[in-house]
């Protein structure tokens, strides 16, 4: 017994390092990342891992205002935030319908809804793109949050549908007899309940828009209304690049989201693994 | 209450989507005959003017490939103050709006604004299929009359000579901005520690000047394979030595698999063993900086790299020479931006005003004073101000007997340009001559040659 | 209350909206997308109908296609394996330690969250020869590879590099999917299991691998159907370079249509993928997706 908790002691040893170590892989990139953000580009190539001389905060003021990632992340928090209220909205309507009321296709629907979930962007980036050109709505965030609420649509109405069928019948009775209306059991009773739901497909939903890259960077060209992955790209210039100040772009673009993860980690992962789990 | 407030909110905006959501959808079952981006150019042009029009001021949109707030790259700002002045000087007048990217999605966003009928009034463009893109559908505008009107073609060196990329059929597409030819740079420093005292004038030399750099310790060459276009200004010098006709290629009447473009490439790979030794990897940037850092002995780039090399390394300006790519019998790679009008534009007046300011004196002094770059008119300028090595870049492209654009925007797509520069970075990497060219030959086959 | 749940008028209401949006910007769109793959159709003329054309050109002609479909079976492939792999393992360990438990699974986490733009950007600066690791390495006296640049062998290097940063980047959603159906495997198994002299690993290739083998569906789904959309990573680390070595469909797809304008080309390579990303759904359902098991 002896030898065997002294072995087990010795096997936990070795777990921790091995998982301290990977936590160093997974620390040390985004470490190294601030720091040579505070570094200048004239030194940057000649000693790339010498200590700067001189913190150059500047570098991330020229990022956010001269770089415009101010006003990116402003245009990242108003799409991706319009799109939350909008998909939590239309997706749980939908949702309460396929998943409480009583109609014969609401199997078709829910199948149709969730064929979604296969489908790449790509596919239908195309075709999008020249209709919403010829309408003018390139260019502009209404653009960029019809395809974004589209897409996250199906996983939103899985996973509210799931919620609002393991809701008891009998709250929406007693509410029936009270006179309640369908709309309002649906504002009163079901939205009020789902409250978990909400926040997984919500969290699910932001996370995947904030990080969208490829259709925000074909249906947008305007500075003004670049989101912040875009942004991202544009210290490349035409015969040389700012190579510090792209880097404190960098830190700009994940400081938010590292900052509201570190606050509500737990929360984080538990919702978004929620999510996957019913996905 | 509150919570009843927020439902009406949020439902009333869900309304105002849906009704964009469904306008978005109303016709699109009958989209995929009806794709024809062409007609609705005039429509929008008009819609833009008719705000302008109200306030009295004429809006113009400029779009250009590099971000002017936050570039360093010199030519970029003088731009933004040239636009600043514009705009100055015409207030209440017209006013010019500037859209931006960065040069990787310049043409991808141009096309795009194009293909959406929303072409800008004014982009600029560089010579060469990239312009024969919008000349050829009518989406450029014939400048020449604009250029005749007032004695502005005669402020240019050389008069119509200065337009011989930006004309077609005897029609001027594109006003030139500025020149910027392809040299070689060197560290005058090194050359001496190794012993050489004249430059080489012909391929031998070159090779020659090499080994006695290495011999010394030095690394003769620094270039960016990593970016792609680099790599490939130099396989253009070669190829263009060797007699290689771009256009009885484009045309089909020569082949990628010929002894001339063999032996260039040969070349190619004879003289990247004394590339540096990273140079598969590196960026531009971070070739340039390893030759102003000093830990290279010769640079072949574009003049534009002047003010990158001098802003980043004050002191290297007086160690740094320059010289014309040997063997190529007075040939020089030269580049020009470029500015178009778009055929729908509603304020003609107002783009060719505009167009003018990148002309005068005052840009056109500190193009040559600042940027480093080669003035397009006659204007005076102070030659002390400008960088040293500008005077050098002058006197290889004075001394020039004729010049021609860089290899990939002189093919006949800009697919194919991409793909010549493509496979020269492969066959730097390692894939055969053969094998490489054997590749460029299919992709003309199957893309070029059959159309 | 029947009568309630019933009420056509209703239902529309709380249907429409979402039935209309996705219609009109998805469903619809793929069927364009599927004829303009029939088409000849540049960005400034009208499509025109060439039928298999530019599947005969995708298949015989275009060399790129060919690297972009092994690349992309590549990343299918080696992500579902090591994302098993390394998802089980860490979500193995992170339930046997008490202490810290919690600091490891939101780090590892972490990259999740971030936007994969950013990340590869990053990563592609830490692989640059003048920046980053081989500047360490060659403090001690080692020689790097040209990490994003090598164009030898079946894979190139690239593909691994970026493979391992997406394993980096995605790891930590396989683990947390195995640790949520871990942590609900009820505790006395394991106490019962004990008690008959079982150690930790036989309980682990006894107890937990048969029982969590309903998530290990949906984690392989998961995995597979990202791995064929991957694009971000590639594009801020590679591009597609050295000379197409490293596209992948997405890219390829994305330089066909909006670089060279090629949209009729482009939808073909997207109604592959499409194609691709069926196939695999349906493959993982039928063969490894298997009822819950009573727990």
């Amino acid at each position: 017994m002896n030898t065997r908790k002294k072995k087990s002691k010795i096997s936990t040893k070795i777990i921790y390092i091995f998982l301290s170590l990977l936590a160093v892989v997974y620390l040390l990139p985004l470490l190294w990342v601030i720091y040579v953000s505070l570094k200048d580009d004239k030194t940057l190539f000649v000693s790339p891992w010498a200590l700067p001389e001189r913190l150059m905060f500047e570098n991330y003021t020229f990022a956010w205002t001269a770089g415009r990632l101010g006003v990116a992340t402003l245009n990242s928090a108003l799409v991706c935030g319009i799109t939350l209220i909008l998909c939590l909205l239309i997706g749980s309507m939908a949702a309460f319908a396929i998943g409480r009321m009583r109609w014969k296709l609401s199997g078709a629907m829910m199948t149709y809804f969730l064929t979604g979930m296969m489908i790449p962007v790509h596919c239908i980036l195309i075709p999008v793109f020249t209709r919403f050109s010829k309408m003018h709505l390139t260019n502009s965030q209404v653009g960029l949050i019809l395809p974004y609420l589209t897409l996250s649509l199906p996983i939103t109405i899985f996973i509210m549908t799931g919620f609002f069928q393991s809701l008891p019948n009998e709250l929406f009775e007693s509410a029936c007899i009270d006179g309640c209306s369908i709309y309002r059991s649906f504002t009163h009773i079901a939205l009020p309940l789902s409250k978990t739901g909400l926040f997984v497909t919500g969290l699910m939903t932001f996370v995947a828009n904030w990080n969208e890259l490829l259709l925000a960077m074909v249906f947008i060209s305007d500075d003004a209304k670049k989101t912040l992955p875009v942004s991202l790209s544009k210290f490349v210039g035409p015969y040389n690049t700012n190579y510090s100040q792209m880097f404190a772009a960098i830190v700009i673009a994940i400081i938010p989201t590292i900052i509201v993860y570190c606050m509500f980690s737990n929360q984080i992962v538990e919702g978004l693994t929620a999510g996957a789990v019913k996905g | 209450m509150k919570k009843k407030v927020l439902s009406v909110l949020l439902s009333t905006a869900m309304v105002a989507s849906m009704l964009v959501g469904c306008g978005g959808g109303s016709d699109a079952p009958a989209a995929p005959a009806a794709d024809n981006g062409g007609s609705q150019d005039t429509a929008s042009s008009g819609d833009a003017a008719a705000p302008a029009a109200s306030e009295g001021v004429e809006e113009i949109t400029w779009m250009f490939w590099d971000d002017l707030n936050a570039t360093e790259d010199l030519i970029s700002i003088g731009y933004k103050d040239t636009v600043e002045r514009f705009n100055k000087d015409y207030e209440g007048k017209y006013h010019v709006n500037v859209v931006t990217t960065n040069l990787e999605e310049y043409y991808p966003k141009l096309n795009a604004l194009v293909a959406a009928g929303e072409t800008p009034d004014c982009f600029i463009v560089s010579p060469g299929p990239n312009l024969d893109v919008y000349v050829d559908p009518g989406v450029a505008a014939d400048l020449t009359d604009y250029l005749k009107a007032d004695g502005w073609l005669d402020t240019f060196n050389g008069g119509e000579g200065a337009f011989s990329q930006q004309t077609y059929d005897g029609k001027i597409y594109a006003v030139p901005l500025n020149i910027a030819a392809a040299c070689v740079f060197y560290n005058t420093e090194m050359f001496e520690a190794a012993g050489i005292t004249t430059m080489p004038t012909d391929w031998q030399g070159m090779l020659d000047a090499c080994d006695k750099l290495q011999a010394a310790g030095y690394t003769p060459l620094t270039i960016s394979a990593g970016t792609a276009w680099c790599l490939s200004m130099l396989a253009g010098y070669l190829c263009d030595s060797e007699g290689v006709d771009l256009a009885a290629i484009d045309s089909g009447n020569a082949s990628w698999l010929d002894a001339n473009v063999v032996s260039a490439t040969n070349k190619l790979v004879e003289i990247s063993k004394y590339f540096q030794q990273t140079a598969a990897g590196d960026t531009n940037d971070v070739a340039t900086a390893n030759f102003y850092n000093e830990e290279a002995a010769m640079l072949i780039q574009g003049s534009w790299a002047i003010a990158q090399i001098n802003g980043a390394n004050p002191d290297f300006e007086s160690k740094c020479g320059v010289f014309a790519f040997p063997g190529t019998d007075g040939r020089v790679i030269a580049k020009s931006d470029s500015l178009a009008m778009s055929a729908k534009t509603a304020h003609p007046d107002a783009v060719i005003a505009f167009m003018k300011y990148f002309t005068d004196d005052t840009a056109q002094k500190y193009t040559a004073e600042v940027g480093g770059k080669i003035p397009v008119t006659t204007v005076e300028y102070d030659a002390s101000k400008a960088p040293a090595q500008l005077e050098y870049v002058m006197d290889v492209f004075g001394n020039a007997k004729s010049t021609f654009g860089f290899y990939n925007e002189s093919m006949a797509t800009t697919e194919a340009g991409a793909f010549f520069d493509d496979t020269m970075v492969s066959i730097y990497l390692g894939t055969p001559v053969e094998d490489g060219l054997a590749s460029l030959e299919d992709f003309y086959k199957n893309n070029v040659w059959n159309k | 209350m029947d009568k309630l749940l019933r009420d056509k008028k209703a239902i529309v209401i709380f249907v429409a909206p979402a039935f209309l949006l996705f219609t009109f910007v998805l469903f619809i769109p793929i069927c364009q997308s599927v004829y303009y793959s029939f088409c000849e159709y540049n960005a400034l003329t009208a499509p025109k109908f060439i039928g298999f054309e530019n599947y005969r050109q995708l298949f015989t002609i275009d060399r790129t296609m060919k690297i972009a479909l092994k690349n992309s079976l590549f990343f299918l492939v080696f992500s579902v394996v090591t994302q098993l792999i390394a998802g089980l393992i860490l979500a193995a360990l992170l339930t046997n330690i008490k202490r810290g438990r919690d600091f490891f699974k939101n780090v590892y986490y972490l990259p999740c969250v971030l936007s994969s733009a950013a990340l590869g950007l990053l990563w592609m600066f830490v692989f640059t020869p003048k920046l980053g690791i081989n500047q360490i390495l060659a403090q001690f006296g080692i020689e790097g590879p040209l990490w994003l640049m090598d164009t030898k062998g079946f894979i190139i290097l690239p593909m691994w590099v970026i493979a391992s940063v997406s394993l980096w980047q995605y790891v930590g959603q396989s683990m947390m999917l195995y640790m949520a159906q871990i942590s609900g495997i009820s505790g006395t198994l394991y106490e019962a299991s004990y008690i008959d002299g079982c150690t930790k690993t036989q309980a682990f290739r006894y107890i937990t691998l048969p029982l969590i083998r309903p998530m290990v569906a949906t984690a392989m789904s998961l995995n597979a159907i990202g791995s064929l959309k991957f694009f971000d990573l590639i594009f801020n680390m590679t591009e597609g370079g050295p000379n197409h070595m490293t596209d992948v469909l997405a890219t390829h797809l994305y330089q066909q249509g909006f670089k060279y304008f090629k949209y009729g080309y482009a939808s073909a390579i997207g109604t592959i993928l499409l194609i691709m990303c069926l196939i695999v759904t349906f493959i993982i359902n039928k063969f490894v997706k298997v009822d819950n098991y009573e727990m």
